[in-house]
């Protein structure tokens, strides 16, 4: 903090801080509490503690059947779109092709369009053109939206990377294929590594396109969640939700470890 | 010439995924939205949407509770974000980790906290009741605040990091130098932050606008169906009713209104890259 700054001006900030973590976190904190309460009725400060809900999640066919789903999806969804984004970034890190910064927008533009206009173009397209909705094109729609994120983390670990050590394999006679093998995607690693967590919590997380394409047989955790919230919440949801968050929290780590949290900031 | 093909080999899958998975869709939405009963082209779907009252305070109430939800992840994204800027590097990055924690949990999870938090006997009307502010215990959803606070909550991570971007980038040393010369502290933020971070506070506001006024779950969630905004207006005709030329012209109008927050918003983050 600069010097000099009032002292009172100081504490009102540190309450302002305060309170709005408390704000931002308060909703996640509360629903981890009613995950453990013993009570049958949603509840918060909870009564008691009790893991049965998390028990509960597991005897329910609906939850154990989405949670597959889920899992099968974001599964896809992390390799399809670290794959394609690992090209797409070598390519606009090399600003070799004319009109790389249209480029460089397309790629980009899932990241910014509402998610619930593209969803209902592609479920309108889908059914025009292929048929009933089914997991591929989920799969589809999650690697367009999850792109983006791989395509960042990967440009800025290339950003930092040192542009002559492919040059110099070049010199030393290696072939495209091994420069890419044996140059460059080791230098992507780190942001590959991260994009494809991001990939996997945004599928997994993902309400928007999956609601859209929801149907009886394509249920993600998500639309699990919310079909229950439409209707009668007990402290089972409570207690998907909260694995949900530990796993959310565990990627962040993950994330953190191989790229850096600092790098959130500004996107 | 060799390059050149290397580079479109490896950007062709993800230009082709983007074509065909996110072009192509948007082209038929548009399609259908012009497209008639009888199969010939019209403008009978967007007629009427903005000829129906009904419509309009729908797109009314999306508009200025969208603002509302902008200007308040603004007013405390700015100072939080400056707090964040100006901390230690090992408080910031704690700092960013517990904004980071709600921006990447799921937005059912999250609404899902605050249909606790609202509801009948939740913390926030028990409270107010036990107080004695209100007379009685009563339910926060299913009203237009219980969608300003849960938008809020969703945006406000995201408004945050984005001005964060640019008051890390501030030199510091403007600061010094208007304090050295006699500005009181909240005067070098007003004259001195506040200007030079205005464009990361406008490029935030613009996409937490955008984001807004698209928003689907929450608003439904903690609006229920007498709230209606035009996300779930879009939803019900798509999936309801089944009109779905009418939700793609409903569509197509968001999409305008979308595109025109998001061409400032382009601006202003070009300037900043470039």
């Amino acid at each position: 903090m600069v010097r000099g700054v009032p002292r009172w001006l100081k504490a009102l900030t540190w309450v302002f801080v305060a309170l709005t973590l408390v704000f931002v976190l308060g909703p996640l904190i509360v629903v981890a509490g009613v995950s453990v309460s013993e009570s049958q009725f949603i509840a918060f400060p909870p009564a008691g503690f009790s893991l049965r809900w998390f028990g509960a999640i597991f005897e329910s066919n609906a939850y154990v059947g989405a949670l597959v789903t889920s899992l099968q999806l974001a599964l896809l969804v992390t390799v399809t779109a670290t794959v394609i984004g690992a090209g797409a970034a070598i390519t606009l890190h090399r600003r070799r092709l004319p009109g790389t910064g249209i480029l460089a927008g397309l790629f980009l533009s899932p990241l910014i369009l509402p998610s619930i206009i593209f969803a209902i173009g592609l479920l309108m397209l889908w059914s025009a053109s292929v048929g009933p909705v089914s997991l591929p094109v989920l799969w589809i729609g999650h690697t367009v939206i999850a792109l983006p994120y791989v395509i960042r983390t990967t440009l800025a670990v290339l950003a930092d990377s040192d542009p002559f050590l492919e040059e110099a394999a070049r010199t030393m006679g290696a072939s495209r294929w091994q420069r890419i093998r044996h140059v460059v995607l080791p230098q992507c690693a780190p942001g590959l590594a991260a994009g494809a967590f991001f990939a996997f919590n945004i599928s997994f997380d993902e309400a928007v396109v999956a609601l859209f394409l929801r149907t009886p047989d394509l249920v993600t955790l998500p639309i699990q969640i919310y079909n229950q919230l439409e209707f009668s919440p007990d402290p089972t949801v409570a207690a998907v939700s909260t694995l949900m968050m530990g796993l959310t929290i565990l990627l962040i780590a993950v994330i953190d470890r191989f790229l850096g949290i600092q790098r959130f900031v500004g996107t | 010439m060799r390059d050149r093909i290397e580079d479109i080999a490896l950007a062709g899958p993800g230009i082709l995924l983007l074509a065909l998975a996110f072009v192509l869709p948007l082209v038929e939405m548009l399609r259908l939205s012009i497209v008639g009963a009888d199969g010939g082209v019209t403008a009978e779907h967007f007629v009427r949407f903005l000829s129906d009252p009904y419509y309009l305070g729908v797109v009314w109430r999306t508009i200025y509770l969208s603002l509302l939800i902008t200007i308040i992840c603004a007013a405390v994204g700015f100072p939080l974000a400056y707090v964040m800027a100006r901390v230690s590097p090992q408080m910031r990055l704690w700092l960013i980790v517990l904004i980071i924690l709600p921006l990447m949990t799921s937005v059912v999870v999250r609404t899902f906290g605050w249909m606790v938090v609202l509801g009948r006997g939740g913390l926030i009307p028990f409270s107010l009741w036990k107080l004695g502010f209100v007379g009685r215990n009563f339910t926060l959803m299913h009203t237009e605040a219980a969608i300003v606070i849960g938008m809020v909550q969703v945006l406000l991570p995201f408004t945050a990091l984005s001005i964060l971007g640019v008051v890390m980038k501030i030199d510091r040393r403007l600061e010094e130098a208007a304090r050295t010369m006699g500005a009181s502290f909240l005067a070098t933020l007003r004259s001195v932050v506040l200007p030079l971070a205005m464009p990361g506070i406008l490029a935030g506001s613009l996409l937490a606008f955008t984001l807004s006024v698209s928003s689907f779950v929450t608003p439904s969630l903690l609006g229920g169906v007498r709230l209606p905004v035009v996300a779930s207006s879009i939803y019900d005709a798509a999936t309801k009713t089944l009109e779905w030329n009418f939700a793609a012209a409903q569509s197509v109008i968001l999409l305008i209104g979308v595109l025109l927050a998001l061409t400032p918003y382009i601006r202003l983050s070009g300037r900043r890259h470039g």
